[in-house]
């Protein structure tokens, strides 16, 4: 639990996250998700509960978990006075990288963020895309077995976001435990093997995304405009599903066994094109409707 | 037009929500006209200084020498300083030799000595001896220049008493007695009077002289004479106790202040970088790194000091080639001095930065401390020129403190022993204030 004056920030949060996993914290601003990355990176302490980094025994904050674990801050955390280089200098040296190893380290990242060739160019001088990467660069320095981002992509340019994706995936192929947290749902299903859902403090769901995929008690998801010609629709589908409104569209979530047969002669009937409907798969973002009655970016 | 007035509210609306740049408009100022007032004695009828100790040791028994420390006590400019504390209860008149180690303690800068032989015997005039450490010259000029007035306002007195006393060795008291009856008569017939009451009067050197008081004091040619005339027959040694090879004191006074000031400014800039670095994220990055937030704090102090030392030494150096201060022979001892304003300073910049709750505050906030504290801690000013209430204030200030230290290296050469005091004030303020800062730090979220 972690508490700020009467705001309860985390509450009975219960998490195991393997080695190796690729684990995502997924909820919308203000959830509580950088609140969960202070208290495993040991910023803030915890206020009741325990918090294990790296095998049992080793609370979060002590000097094993720091040296486990590298941060990725959801600003870019750098000094953008420096050069690209230094900054890992400083940042890999804080971690007790010396000589010959510091120098590998920070080779060996800056190529694998592409940076190697504006290695001596100040960061301010970079883009919001190449300080991101060097961002995520500066907390590998050390070769840690976990790795925390928060949300380590906001305000980044599509490629630069891919060239992120990719590099976590590789590092986390090699075995790296990684915890990343994010408010887009797509980010989270691309890259996590597991997730949870968070919102207000609460875990409100976990697990693969099949797992969790496989709480909503619809297997599909048909969406049409809100107008008063579909109005009579919705009236008449009541019966077979979930239905909801939001933002001028309506969302039809037929029961298990409703065909979709049934769906398109009913909207035959009513004279409506079917290029007003459009079905897919049930989404993070339809989990967390379920369980929240929000949508996640709100 | 219209655009104009929308963008001019729009300008007053954030102006409104800005309390920093208010304070900077404002209040800043007032606090700096008020000061300046009071320096000035702007609309006081008392212009000028007051309260500077001023040390008199008396050997002479003549009753005009009481005359003369009632003369200087009147004198609102001095403080009269005549006895020294023996312990905390009991006090002993000054001797000659006291003031050279008072003196260099900086008790008081200026003394009078009036000797035994005040009223000379040897040649009509008096002698009298000043000791003085003039490490500030526009204080030490003024000093002087009121020094001598009050010297001169009793010196037609004690002139009288020469005049008698010279022409007694001279030629015997009984032919001085008859030449003094011949003169009291000669008065007394021509414009009246007791003569046996003159005679006393003359006898004790009393020839009317004080009538020429208001003359002494006036700007005319005339007036000036006279006071050329007192000067050639007022005897003064001088003895400078300290600073008689530096070549500008205030040389000294003006890179010492204004150094002082502008490295408050850097390592309170410095200090509130950590602002600038908590708004980045880098301390998420460091605290989650095996880095503790004293090691932060620490590191910021220890830069503070290197970037004061490095700071105060260059100015100084640059003092050296532009008024020839004499930095390299002093360099240890003014490092030292340096290294502790350093320290003292970059603990005010701690301070500023951990209990202002943003930048804007911050830099608010030092800008008026700071100017505050330089105007009265005497490094736009000798602080003597300032109400006596002031000059207490100042001396609770690192400016005043650091200034100090400077002036002992670079004018009164003291010694490592002798610096002691002012080292040990400037290391109880920064750990006092390092003290506060940290507890703050540590309470405040600014690593939250």
């Amino acid at each position: 639990m972690k508490r700020f004056g009467a705001l309860t920030a985390l509450d009975g949060v219960t998490l195991d996250i393997a080695p190796g996993e690729f684990f995502g914290l997924l909820g919308p601003n203000g959830a509580g998700k950088s609140t969960f990355m202070s208290l495993i990176s040991g910023l803030r302490p915890l206020d009741a509960g325990t918090l294990n980094v790296d095998g049992d025994g080793v609370s979060a904050g002590s000097a094993q978990a720091r040296q486990a674990l590298g941060l990725v801050p959801q600003h870019i955390a750098l000094y953008s006075d420096l050069s690209a280089e230094r900054n890992l200098r400083i940042f890999g040296e804080l971690y007790g990288l010396r000589g010959q190893r510091l120098r590998e380290r920070v080779n060996i990242l800056l190529e694998a963020v592409q940076l190697a060739d504006r290695r001596t160019d100040l960061v301010k001088e970079f883009s919001g895309g190449m300080q991101r990467r060097l961002n995520l660069a500066a907390a590998l320095l050390h070769e840690p077995r976990l790795l925390l981002c928060d949300e380590p992509t906001v305000g980044v340019d599509p490629q630069s976001r891919n060239a992120i994706f990719d590099f976590l995936k590789e590092l986390n192929r090699g075995g790296l435990t990684v915890i990343y947290s994010t408010h887009y749902m797509e980010e989270a299903t691309r890259l996590c093997s597991r997730i949870g859902i968070i919102d207000h403090g609460k875990i409100l769901a976990s697990g693969t995304i099949d797992e969790l995929l496989s709480r909503l008690p619809f297997e599909e998801e048909i969406r049409y405009p809100s107008t008063p010609e579909t109005g009579a629709l919705s009236g008449e589908l009541a019966g077979f599903g979930e239905l909801s409104t939001l933002e001028g569209v309506t969302r039809f979530r037929p029961k298990p066994g409703y065909p979709l047969s049934s769906f398109y002669s009913v909207t035959e009937r009513h004279s409506l094109p079917p290029r007003l409907f459009t079905s897919q798969r049930p989404t993070l973002e339809a989990l967390f409707l379920q369980l929240t009655g929000r949508m996640l970016r709100e | 037009m219209q655009a104009i007035l929308i963008l001019l509210k729009k300008d007053f609306a954030l102006l409104l929500r800005d309390k920093v740049s208010i304070m900077i408009t404002f209040a800043v100022p007032f606090a700096m006209i008020y000061l300046f007032g009071l320096i000035f004695n702007v609309n006081s009828k008392d212009a000028g200084p007051t309260g500077i100790p001023f040390a008199v040791v008396n050997q002479s028994d003549n009753p005009a020498s009481k005359t003369l420390i009632d003369a200087l006590r009147a004198e609102k400019t001095f403080r009269v300083v005549t006895d020294v504390n023996v312990d905390e209860k009991t006090t002993r008149p000054l001797t000659e030799e006291d003031l050279r180690p008072l003196m260099r303690a900086d008790r008081f800068r200026f003394a009078l000595v009036i000797p035994r032989d005040l009223v000379r015997t040897d040649a009509i005039g008096l002698h009298l001896k000043t000791y003085s450490n003039p490490r500030n010259e526009i204080e030490s000029q003024m000093v002087t220049g009121i020094l001598q007035r009050t010297l001169f306002s009793s010196v037609p007195e004690l002139l009288g008493q020469s005049l008698q006393a010279r022409a007694r060795s001279a030629i015997g008291s009984v032919r001085i007695d008859r030449f003094n009856g011949v003169i009291a008569s000669a008065v007394a017939r021509e414009f009246g009077g007791d003569e046996a009451a003159i005679r006393e009067r003359i006898s004790n050197g009393n020839f009317g002289f004080d009538r020429i008081d208001r003359a002494t004091t006036g700007t005319g040619a005339s007036s000036r004479g006279i006071r050329d005339a007192l000067s050639n027959v007022v005897k003064i040694d001088n003895v400078q106790v300290a600073g008689n090879d530096v070549v500008s004191p205030a040389a000294t006074l003006l890179v010492g202040g204004w150094a002082i000031q502008f490295l408050l400014f850097a390592v309170t800039a410095s200090a509130t970088a950590l602002f600038r670095e908590k708004e980045h994220g880098i301390f998420q990055r460091l605290l989650s790194a095996p880095v503790r937030r004293s090691d932060i704090l620490w590191s910021k102090f220890l830069y503070g000091i290197c970037l004061g030392l490095i700071q105060l030494v260059t100015l100084f150096c640059a003092g050296q080639i532009l008024y020839k201060i004499d930095v390299a022979s002093h360099l240890p001892l003014l490092a030292v001095v340096c290294v502790f304003a350093a320290a003292a300073c970059t603990s005010f910049g701690m301070l500023i930065a951990a209990i202002s709750p943003t930048p804007e505050s911050a830099r608010g906030l030092s800008t008026f401390v700071i100017m505050l504290m330089s105007a009265i801690g005497g490094a736009w000013f000798p602080v003597s020129f300032m109400p006596e209430f002031i000059q207490k204030l100042s001396r609770l200030t690192l400016v005043y403190w650091s200034m100090e230290g400077f002036s002992q290296v670079l004018w009164s050469h003291a010694s490592l022993a002798e610096l002691m005091p002012t080292l040990g004030y400037l290391t109880l303020t920064t750990v006092l204030i390092m003290g506060i800062s940290v507890w703050r730090f540590t309470k405040g979220r600014i690593f939250e």
